[in-house]
């Protein structure tokens, strides 16, 4: 007892405070992970869930995943959407976030609620670009018929390239104000100074971005674009209500296969084995931006 | 870009080139607003109608009689899950938060990396394993598997946000409560978490719209239809009735009330929480 009461003297009482978040997430996050990795290793379906043993089958999985050609597409789709969203919304984004950065009168209001579209459950966005999206009764289609730029209506979402292209299209409207609202933070923290003695010494708008924004918003800019890398690599609820990875598994992510082999098919360990390739980039990429923004701090 | 405010001629043009762009990126939720006040037939009417023509509130009217899907009930089961995973959350980030902020014992870098790492997890690496936990642990089906589950992402990030704020507290307020009579303990409690009061509110909100906006753990974990969420409500429910556009967007537009309220009245919390925890993590 005593030892025990040393030990949490000082600095160590630190411990105390906190143990009990960190326990809560070793069981219920830490403990998991592992779980997960065992199961990808395993063979655990429907059937031998219960078994009280259950068997080693080593790399088997992952091996036959590589061979699959649904998993294949949809490691590329994952990548070919994530770059395709990260490109457009940063773009949009950086855009609103130089243009609402002026002091306008309706500057900060229109930036507050552009903020809206990121906090909404994304389930309900899903259900929003589904409705515009829809052949029959979809905006889209109707008011495109209307402007006789097409002139049946298109089937945005039962038809695979045109699908991707609504999920790409329905998460660039997601991405948007969490690009504007941290590149808008990191344009505040520049010196206004900067501006002024360049525009005294002649320079105009443009070599002033160049040369002053640009290079000083080069840490909010990495990582806008690693963070939005992680959280669109991620998605999940967006393609899971927008198309269920259809049509025919063309729109399939890394996380909706994922999710159709253990809890679709109840292939338990086969789902866990997409589920730890995901963890594996991210933990990279995760690594990867710890390094970049710890680098900075030192500097 | 200069600390001048614009005016004149300029500031008019400005603003209303920003209401503009505003209406273009807002219009697909007044798009389902208006639709959920329609009657169906309109919906389906070409040239599309930009305000109802006759005003129809029976979508929302609907949930309350059908049995079969009543969406206020998941909209109290999603309330519970959210608040349940919201104290969890607070209760135990607020104490470690402190303990890095303040003490320097070993591992506590450690700690802060592996609070980071969890953030950047994708659900479907811990889905699975506790789907199996829950299902030993007998909690399947039972609104506080979600709670505990949706926790999970609201304890990470509120550790690291007010870390932040606690970082940014003068030693000194510690020390005058000392000589006041507090221990360490009570001079936690009573001192310093009514001063990083702010934080406590950016994580409570975060922490609860995190919760609100699941729909994994929501709709793998409870199966009973009347105990499941909202977000796997509308799921379900456009499986069934995919097409019925009016109660659809009327149950989209219940779902956002919650986030609407938050918006309003805690605007600012919402803005200094997406931009401390995601810049400087």
């Amino acid at each position: 007892m005593n030892r025990i009461r040393k030990f949490f003297q000082f600095e160590n009482i630190g411990y105390l405070y906190v143990l009990p978040a960190l326990l809560y997430m070793m069981y219920f996050v830490g403990y998991p992970i592992i779980r997960n990795i065992v199961l990808s290793l395993q063979n655990v379906t429907v059937k031998t869930l219960n078994a009280p043993v259950k068997e080693l089958i080593g790399l088997n999985n992952y091996l036959e995943l590589f061979r699959d050609k649904i998993m294949i597409n949809s490691l590329i789709n994952t990548l070919v959407f994530t770059v395709a969203c990260l490109i457009v919304q940063f773009m949009i984004g950086f855009a609103l976030a130089l243009f609402l950065s002026r002091k306008f009168a309706s500057a900060k209001m229109v930036r507050g609620l552009l903020m809206i579209p990121w906090m909404i459950p994304i389930t309900v966005t899903a259900l929003i670009f589904k409705f515009i999206f829809s052949t029959n009764v979809g905006i889209l289609n109707q008011s495109l018929m209307l402007l006789k730029l097409i002139s049946a209506p298109v089937d945005w979402l039962t038809s695979p390239g045109t699908a991707m292209f609504a999920l790409v299209f329905a998460n660039i409207w997601i991405g948007i104000p969490f690009n504007m609202i941290l590149l808008s933070t990191g344009l505040t923290i520049i010196p206004t100074e900067l501006y002024e003695s360049a525009s005294i010494d002649g320079a105009n708008r443009i070599q002033s971005f160049f040369r002053i924004t640009l290079p000083l918003l080069k840490p909010t800019i990495e990582s806008v674009l690693v963070l939005g890398f992680i959280y669109t690599f991620k998605v999940f609820d967006l393609v899971y209500v927008m198309t269920g990875g259809g049509p025919v598994n063309s729109t399939h992510m890394l996380s909706t296969y994922a999710y159709k082999l253990s809890f679709g098919i109840f292939q338990y360990s086969k789902g866990a084995a997409v589920a730890n390739i995901m963890f594996v980039v991210l933990l990279i990429v995760s690594l990867f931006y710890l390094k970049l923004t710890y680098e900075e701090e030192e500097a | 870009m200069s600390d001048k405010e614009i005016q004149g001629k300029k500031n008019w043009f400005l603003s209303i080139l920003s209401l503009f762009v505003m209406v273009l990126l807002l219009f697909p939720l007044y798009w389902i607003f208006v639709t959920s006040l329609k009657a169906e037939k309109e919906i389906f009417q070409i040239p599309p109608t930009l305000f109802p023509t006759q005003l129809n509130l029976d979508s929302y009217g609907a949930q309350l009689k059908n049995g079969d899907f009543n969406m206020f009930r998941s909209f109290y089961n999603s309330l519970i899950i959210s608040v349940g995973s919201m104290m969890i959350s607070v209760v135990l980030a607020v104490p470690a938060s402190y303990g890095l902020a303040r003490y320097r014992f070993k591992g506590r870098k450690l700690c802060t990396l592996g609070f980071l790492i969890t953030q950047m997890l994708p659900v479907s690496v811990i889905l699975t394993p506790m789907f199996i936990i829950f299902r030993d642990m007998r909690l399947l089906n039972n609104p506080l598997s979600a709670i505990l589950a949706d926790a999970t992402i609201g304890i990470p990030f509120s550790v690291l946000i007010l870390k932040n704020y606690f970082v940014s507290m003068p030693r000194e307020l510690e020390e005058a409560a000392y000589i006041d009579g507090c221990n360490r303990f009570t001079a936690f409690i009573k001192i310093l978490v009514p001063i990083a009061y702010p934080g406590v509110i950016v994580c409570g909100v975060f922490s609860f719209l995190y919760a609100w906006g699941d729909l994994a753990y929501g709709m793998t974990f409870i199966q009973n239809q009347s105990d499941r969420p909202i977000t796997a409500g509308i799921f379900n429910f456009m499986g069934q009735y995919g097409t019925k556009w009016s109660y659809l967007t009327a149950f989209a537009v219940v779902t956002i009330i919650p986030v609407a309220l938050v918006f309003i009245f805690m605007q600012k919390y919402i803005i200094s929480g997406l931009t401390s925890g995601a810049v400087k993590g």
